[in-house]
């Protein structure tokens, strides 16, 4: 609980309705999609940078924690109240402050969510790529902190691609400015990206300046159907291999088929044991070839039925059913836990092998669902917390599967970020000396270690 | 269904937030306790008893439209509408109900209905009818029920939608009664303050009256009269929505259409769809219309927005009631038509009450009222 001098002095910054500390608020801020809870001191919805600014100068002072938070849908832990403090949200500052379809860029405040980007948009012919799966919800501050990514990763990269300037709040007070609305800056560090991917380690992000890029006039979308996972893996490889690039690639097999079901009256095939659910886009020539050519590979390696969606509307059912897996698997075990170790795609046939031989060698569910063009898996290891055993069974399933992606040239995290849920193995990834810079980095931002602390960098036990 | 009895429900949440991007009331006051992830946290907590029932805690989870957006969209299946009730059932129970829904509430239980008026006045839709037969409807014996509803039966905008389904099933040849003034109201906004014993006495009264019809059928207009039948009087009758009925007429060749040059949207009640599957019948009866088109809402069928009419928040809290309105009507605009048609006296009424308000013009139009606009010998 903050003192009552505390409360007072925040609430005549934010106003007194802005800063929420009943029993209901912080049970409800003692969350985010990951699986622990931490109950917050307080709640801070500002309005604008200057309040933010100000209650940064009272924090450090008073070397109060701040934890930023979006929607509360990251899946690291990394917008909970980890030892305590003022948890700071966006509510207020949702406003999509300027189109600039000349420049090909929007302005934009942090609590924007992004599918709201994304429409509005869409209504200039422009496109904001980044589609992680809770977009609907998701906020572009929430992504720009824990650098979103998604399906369409594997043609238009990652939230952090799309970032030409930031206006960020320091814990000192300080509001800086990086970047511009230019796509070519190479002045000095980019603090741009520095800040984008740091789980509010770093400062508060108040503004983004986002990139956008011409809306694709034509997309389509295929559901490849396998019977067996190692050749749609294995297909996964050879179209990226081959040098066509489609807007995704995205591999489910039948334990995730079977938890997401008919949702929303999607419509998959009920007989594939995995399948590849891909979309082209680009003028309607080029997609109806690279559909074409796509369906040769598939079938060539074992595919026995490509289908195409008829309508956007079916489309757009698919993609909403594969955007729900993860609360899905609730309904099969009590917890979820979503790994995010990503590969060379070159590798993707061999890691799904190893996951599959993890859940068997460990007798746990698995179910295997990845971004896999771009090597981004996201097995789901349904389990129950409070099986102690099991959970002894779970770690040493995770840490094998770490081991073999960094053992490929992978990675921990290909999207989900580190927070919480990865911080121990970051040692695994990074050479002390490499933890040394990043903490140095840390310390040149935030002194006090007010931001969001118990996160990486520091913790890394 | 004591909390108690559905912890399951909220052990299933995984927090994934996705209902936040369907939940009205969420959208309006984003703070994390009003969203339906927020409200399945503090259920979880009461539930184990580790939060007091405060006031705040009333205020809260009177804040819900009860519309089932959430339970739709939720990909774990948790049930949320069900704990939501749940939780209104615990609050009333121990802490009574809401200062501002208690007054009404009071007054449905002497007057048996929503209104302030004595029980007598259910019949007066009927007056000024054309050929209204010397029976008023009101019969012995007959096969269908037609159940009003209190909102189509007191409140003068909306009575000319009873009067719309009188001519229709007259016109089509099909012989009704209702019950006048021996309707009580279903007991829905009981069941929804948290008090379905309350309304056991209403319901009881209600079966025992259409069972003395001999009735094998009973036509709603109302989607949540329509709910509460199927989900607390568990009847050995059929229940069909007007919507229903006038679709199989329909299809029986026993309605005529003439022309009528219109395009319209669609707006599903959450009640009649979300909560009671029916998206279909209206829309087949608007289809049957010649010379109307249908225009879809970008939100439609099971991802429809509530009116803001839903789960007494009127009565709690307006302006937050008369935001959702705006947020339903400017989506309503967005589809260019100039006339909304929907299948539920309170969603007209919602929205029109926010059209006369805010001096917009659209034509609001119960699917009755359409399809009596469309018969070919308007009765």
């Amino acid at each position: 609980m903050l003192s009552k001098s505390l409360a007072d002095e925040l609430r005549s910054v934010l106003g007194a309705e802005w800063l929420l500390d009943s029993s209901e608020d912080l049970a409800t801020y003692s969350y985010d999609a990951f699986l622990r809870e931490y109950t917050p001191d307080a709640v801070a919805v500002p309005a604008n940078s200057e309040e933010i600014s100000q209650i940064m100068r009272i924090a450090d002072r008073e070397k109060l924690n701040i934890i930023p938070r979006g929607a509360g849908t990251n899946i690291c832990g990394g917008s909970v109240a980890k030892q305590g403090g003022l948890i700071l949200t966006f509510h207020r500052m949702n406003e999509i402050l300027e189109m600039d379809p000349q420049n090909m860029c929007a302005v934009v405040q942090p609590g924007v969510v992004n599918a709201d980007l994304q429409k509005q948009a869409a209504g200039c012919g422009l496109m904001y790529p980044p589609d992680p799966a809770s977009l609907f919800v998701s906020t572009i501050g929430g992504n720009v902190a824990l650098n979103a990514g998604g399906p369409r990763g594997v043609k238009y990269g990652v939230t952090r691609d799309y970032l030409l300037g930031l206006e960020v709040v320091l814990p000192s007070g300080a509001v800086i400015r990086t970047g511009g609305r230019t796509l070519k800056n190479v002045s000095g560090y980019d603090l741009t990206r520095l800040m984008c991917g740091s789980e509010g380690t770093l400062g508060i992000v108040t503004e983004i300046i986002v990139r956008l890029i011409p809306l694709p006039p034509a997309k389509a979308t295929l559901q490849a159907v396998f019977t067996d996972l190692q050749d749609a893996a294995q297909t996964v490889a050879a179209i990226v291999g081959s040098g066509i690039v489609p807007a995704t690639l995205e591999l489910i097999d039948r334990v995730i088929l079977d938890v997401i079901g008919d949702y929303g009256g999607a419509n998959f095939s009920r007989q594939a044991q995995a399948l590849l659910l891909i979309e082209v886009d680009g003028e309607e020539a080029s997609t109806k070839a690279q559909g074409a050519k796509i369906e040769e590979f598939c079938k060539d390696r074992g595919a026995i039925a490509v289908e195409r969606a008829d309508t956007p509307a079916e489309a757009d059912r698919l993609w909403q059913a594969r955007r729900t897996a993860f609360g899905a698997v609730a309904s099969l075990r009590p917890n979820c836990i979503v790994e995010d170790a990503t590969v060379p795609v070159r590798n993707l046939p061999v890691m799904i092998r190893k996951i599959v031989e993890l859940g068997e060698k460990y007798n746990l569910k698995i179910g295997v669902l990845a971004h896999a063009g771009d090597g981004n898996l996201h097995p789901l290891i349904m389990t129950d917390l409070r099986d102690a055993k099991e959970m002894i069974r779970v770690e040493k399933a995770i840490d094998e599967l770490y081991e073999a992606a960094l053992g490929m040239g992978g990675t921990l995290s290909g999207e989900h970020g580190i927070g919480i849920a990865k911080s121990r193995f970051l040692t695994r990834e990074f050479s002390p000396a490499a933890i040394e810079i990043m903490r140095g980095i840390k310390k040149v931002f935030d002194p006090r270690n007010i931001l969001n602390p118990g996160s990486f960098p520091e913790s890394t036990e | 269904m004591k909390l108690e009895h559905i912890a399951e429900e909220f052990d299933q949440c995984i927090k994934c937030g996705l209902c936040l991007a369907t939940c009205p009331v969420g959208k309006e006051l984003f703070l994390e306790k009003y969203t339906p992830r927020g409200k399945i946290q503090l259920a979880k907590f009461y539930g184990r008893e580790s939060l007091d029932l405060s006031a705040h805690c009333r205020d809260i989870f009177a804040k819900c439209l009860l519309c089932g957006s959430c339970s739709v969209t939720c990909p774990s299946g948790v049930d949320l509408n069900k704990v939501f009730v749940s939780m209104r059932e615990r609050i009333a129970d121990r802490r009574g109900f809401h200062p501002r829904v208690r007054q009404a509430l009071d007054s449905l239980l002497e007057n048996h209905n929503i209104s302030e008026d004595a029980n007598q006045e259910r019949g007066e839709w009927r007056e000024d009818m054309r050929d209204l037969p010397a029976d008023m409807y009101e019969k012995d014996r007959a096969a269908t029920a037609y159940f009003v509803g209190c909102v189509a039966s007191f409140f003068p905008t909306v009575q000319s939608i009873p009067r719309a389904v009188a001519g229709i099933l007259t016109a089509a040849g099909l012989d009704f009664a209702v019950l006048a003034g021996d309707e009580w109201c279903c007991g829905f906004p009981l069941i929804g303050a948290g008090a379905p014993e309350k309304a056991r006495a209403l319901m009881q009264h209600n079966l025992e009256k259409i069972n003395a019809l001999g009735a094998e059928r009973v036509v709603f207009s109302c989607p949540s009269c329509l709910r509460s039948w199927k989900e607390y009087y568990d009847p050995d009758l059929e229940l069909l929505h007007d919507s229903e009925i006038l679709d199989n007429l329909l299809s029986e060749g026993r309605l005529e259409f003439q022309e009528l040059n219109l395009t319209v949207t669609y707006h599903d009640p959450c009640d009649l769809g979300k909560n009671s599957g029916v998206y279909e019948a209206p829309r087949k009866v608007l289809e049957a219309v010649p010379g109307l088109s249908l225009v879809e809402l970008e939100n439609n069928r099971d991802r429809s927005i509530c009116c803001g009419g839903g789960g007494n928040v009127e009565m709690v809290a307006a302006p937050l009631s008369e935001s959702i309105a705006r947020r339903k009507i400017e989506e309503i605009q967005a589809t260019g038509a100039s006339t909304v048609v929907t299948a539920c006296q309170q969603c007209v009424r919602t929205m029109q009450t926010y059209l006369r308000r805010h001096k917009t013009a659209l034509e609001v139009l119960d699917i009755a009222q359409l399809v009596q606009r469309a018969l070919k010998h308007d009765t």
